[in-house]
């Protein structure tokens, strides 16, 4: 069973986890949610659209202006609460690699903490384990946070992803957090250029093997994007095979900006490899 | 239990969609599993189930074990016949659709309705096969049913342009007096 603070899932559930950005320059959308009542609207609009999880951020992963904890609780926390207050079954994550803000979100109802930054702050699994909050546990290769790749090489990737990510999960098991609220996550692109995210692909089953749900994140990043040669806003084709592949391999949790089209993706992955019953089969056995 | 004794006695088709290795998130059938579970419920705890092909009497043990009751080939309490009309019944069915196939279904339901026997084993075998229609255990069903079997037909349709029925044979109570 997957506890997600207040939430429980089954074993063999996948969950879609929309991302809304309360920010003026993430990648995908260019501020489209920057205006709290904007980034309401996006949590309404992903909810009815079936998403489960709601992954509140207030940072841009890239570079770029420094925003300070008290910019980015102001950016955060009061949308946790309203959301919280509006939709009390979705599940609200909140990405973010600070503890001080982790705290001020599960006080205002957060039940994830989407570490994005691979625990650059060590006190993140405090707070976590004090909330009974769920934790997703990224593999960076030791970036600092809001930095890009620059000519990062690794023995093997998959190796250091599963080494690192289970020990960030062995480290908040020992403070405390409940071994069914933690998540690994080989974090696409964080700490990787594209050769690495697509082997990380490829080898996801790998991952799935380590018994922790797996979460990926691939939702028109960069190694989409260079693998067919497409701009942001024409790799919804390239993330869906991609994400198909990963349901293939068991992944659980989908971080992604398209959620209809996502979902119908994973639903059909995860029918084909035997985890889901089909809808409604007549065709043959009347 | 032979031929001519009389024991509860029921029909339901041979849908594999029944079976739980084809179950689907949504049950396409619900409607009829809930009619045939209603029309196995009352066949007793040892069932004898006869059936025109395999997958008909995985289908109508299946059924029997859904409602706690176990298949019973000697000395059973009840008999469950696993059959149905034309496959042929709408352009939709799996055997596209054929004109006959309604009037052939209506004469199957009459002697049904009736537990006419005769009427029965009178069926045209050719033109059931031609039609998709599995009555392969009518001979069998109609041995089972005796003079005072009352027909109770809980489910009769054809959604996926297959005839179905689910139906239960009781004798009717000798105490009660009918005009």
């Amino acid at each position: 069973m997957l506890r997600l603070r207040r939430h429980t899932f089954a074993d063999d559930a996948t969950l879609m986890m929309a991302i809304v950005n309360r920010t003026p320059d993430s990648f995908f959308d260019q501020g489209a949610t920057w205006a709290e009542d904007a980034a309401f609207a996006r949590v309404a609009e992903v909810v009815a659209e079936g998403a489960e999880v709601v992954d509140i951020g207030g940072i841009k992963a890239a570079p770029g202006v420094p925003i300070s904890e008290a910019e980015e609780k102001a950016r955060v926390v009061g949308l946790v609460a309203r959301v919280r207050s509006e939709f009390p079954s979705v599940v609200i994550s909140v990405d973010t690699w600070r503890a001080s803000v982790g705290a001020a979100v599960c006080e205002a109802g957060a039940d994830v903490l989407n570490d994005a930054w691979g625990g650059a702050d060590p006190e993140l699994v405090d707070v976590a384990a004090q909330f009974g909050a769920g934790l997703v546990c990224t593999h960076t290769g030791g970036a600092t946070p809001r930095t890009r790749p620059y000519r990062v090489e690794y023995d093997d990737v998959v190796a250091a992803a599963i080494a690192d990510t289970v020990a960030y999960a062995e480290r908040a098991l020992a403070a405390g957090v409940a071994r069914a609220s933690i998540v690994i996550d080989p974090a696409h692109d964080f700490g990787k250029n594209t050769f690495h995210s697509l082997e990380v692909t490829r080898r996801l089953e790998e991952m799935v093997a380590t018994g922790w749900p797996v979460l990926v994140s691939l939702s028109n990043k960069d190694f989409v994007g260079e693998t067919l040669d497409l701009p942001v806003g024409e790799r919804l084709l390239g993330t869906l095979a991609a994400t198909a592949i990963c349901a293939m391999a068991g992944a659980r949790i989908y971080r992604v900006h398209q959620v209809a089209e996502t979902r119908q993706v994973v639903d059909m992955a995860w029918t084909v490899a035997g985890r889901r019953r089909p809808k409604r089969a007549i065709r043959g056995l009347q | 239990m032979s031929p001519g004794e009389s024991r509860p006695v029921a029909l339901v088709p041979g849908v594999l969609a029944l079976l739980p290795e084809y179950a689907s998130i949504e049950d396409p059938v619900a409607e009829l599993r809930e009619a045939c579970l209603s029309v196995v419920g009352q066949l007793g705890p040892r069932v004898r189930v006869v059936a025109g092909s395999e997958s008909g009497s995985r289908v109508g043990a299946s059924l029997v074990e859904a409602v706690g009751s176990t298949v019973a080939p000697e000395d059973p309490t009840g008999v469950l016949a696993v059959g149905n009309g034309s496959a042929k019944r709408s352009e939709k069915a799996p055997g596209h659709h054929d004109e006959r196939a309604e009037a052939f279904d209506a004469m199957l339901r009459d002697a049904l309705v009736a537990a006419d026997g005769d009427a029965l084993r009178g069926t045209d075998a050719e033109l059931a096969a031609e039609l998709w229609a599995d009555v392969g255990a009518l001979d069998q069903l109609a041995g089972f049913l005796v003079a005072g079997h009352v027909a109770s037909v809980e489910y009769d349709g054809a959604p996926f342009g297959v005839q179905y029925w689910a139906v239960s044979w009781t004798l009717a109570d000798p105490s009660t007096d009918r005009p």
